[in-house]
């Protein structure tokens, strides 16, 4: 058994024992930079054990209540439910099977190494890429959070916010009212800003965030949404998701950070489909 | 712990007795070496082994500190690493620092004992 298989069997083990979501993924996290530090020589078996002993081991020490975990919710009560998600690119596989629900008021994070195919599963999940095999069920419109691209370099903030309030039915004066909203909980001034092509790399983030919620889609993707923001920002950013989350919209968002994990409903953790 | 440097292996007491000994004494070594800085699973088990308590397999390694957390002696935060998921980084609390106050306390006085006692059989 190498050691992704023995991190999988442990996030499993974990599962099975009902030690919460953040937690586990946590745990795996932890061994698996264990495992990064130790450097080649012994494998996670020689430094953990077996991973089913493991488990009861950090099940235990964390006081998890031994029971089975919360079902998914059921399908009609999905925003979005996606089953069996696999896409290659040129015969290599970009994207193992992967399964995810998400309901309303919902956080779901999407984990995983670089080349787990987190970004291939949102571009799936948003319907700008057809899977190989599986399916993906919408019932909501959804917000899309690119990590570039996505916006005019001629036009400015408040023209795109018009542009796309009107495809979600909104006045202009609604969608510039909405946005202006929307940037101010991102400490950012929309009226008077340069066209997007003279926009900051973290301004232009801050942008495609407001476009994405414009219009208060009850579904946002948001693919690592946070690169180029300081750390003020990423806050501003992470609370106004969870207040819009709290409102009942859901929300599937890819990320590296692990602070993520405490506050995400569920966390799918995607892992390279080429053995490390 | 194979640190695959090809250093000399740091002094240990013989594995199967320390492996035992370090069981009941692991909690207290990792509060007091939380308590010189906040420190990750690994660089820990590194230290311990540096000063000569044997290699701590991450098997026993984290649960112990998963105990010392759910405890609240120590707290933990995530930081970012180099491109990695980053480290989980152990803090010692004020909690912590009053229990490792009692263990070191506790420990003097049995390992005080012990020695005493080895000692007198060795003179008998």
């Amino acid at each position: 058994m190498n050691d992704a298989d023995w991190l999988a069997a442990l996030d499993h083990e974990l599962t099975l024992r009902g030690v919460p979501t953040a937690e586990r993924a946590e745990a795996v996290l932890e061994a698996e930079t264990h495992l990064a530090d130790s450097g080649p020589g012994p494998g996670a078996r020689e430094l953990f054990g077996p991973a089913d002993r493991y488990a009861d081991d950090l099940a235990r020490a964390a006081g998890a209540p031994g029971r089975r975990p919360v079902p998914a919710p059921a399908a009609e009560a999905c925003l979005l439910r996606a089953d069996d998600l696999a896409k290659a690119y040129r015969g290599r596989a970009a994207l193992r099977p992967t399964s995810l629900a998400v309901a309303p008021g919902q956080v779901v994070a999407l984990v995983g190494p670089n080349g787990a195919g987190k970004s291939t599963l949102l571009r799936l999940l948003a319907g700008l890429e057809s899977p190989d095999s599986g399916t993906v069920r919408r019932q909501a419109p959804a917000g899309w959070v690119p990590q570039s691209g996505g916006l005019d370099p001629h036009l400015r903030p408040v023209e795109h916010v018009e542009l796309f309030g009107a495809a979600r039915g909104l006045t202009r004066a609604d969608a510039r009212r909405e946005g202006e909203r929307l940037a101010r909980s991102l400490d950012w001034e929309l009226a008077g800003a340069p066209v997007a092509g003279r926009l900051s790399g973290g301004t232009a983030q801050k942008l495609r965030m407001v476009l994405a919620l414009v219009g208060s889609p009850r579904l946002l993707l948001a693919d690592e949404p946070y690169q180029g923001l300081d750390a003020d920002s990423t806050r501003r950013f992470w609370d106004l998701l969870w207040s819009v989350c709290e409102d009942g919209a859901g929300a599937v968002v890819s990320s590296h950070d692990p602070q993520v994990l405490r506050r995400a409903d569920t966390v799918v953790e995607l892992r390279p489909a080429v053995a490390r | 712990m194979n640190d695959g440097t090809g250093r000399p292996a740091p002094p240990t007491a013989p594995a199967d007795l320390s492996r035992e000994w370090i069981r009941g004494v692991l909690e207290p070594c990792l509060l007091a070496l939380v308590a010189t800085g906040d420190s990750y699973g690994y660089e820990l088990a590194a230290r311990l082994s540096a000063a000569g308590l044997g290699p701590v397999p991450g098997g026993s390694l984290y649960p112990a500190l998963t105990r010392l957390e759910k405890q609240g002696l120590v707290s933990s935060r995530w930081r970012a690493g180099d491109g990695g998921p980053g480290r989980k980084y152990y803090r010692l609390t004020a909690a912590g620092r009053r229990q490792l106050g009692a263990d070191v306390e506790r420990w003097s006085s049995f390992a005080a004992a012990v020695a005493g006692l080895l000692r007198e059989a060795v003179e008998v």
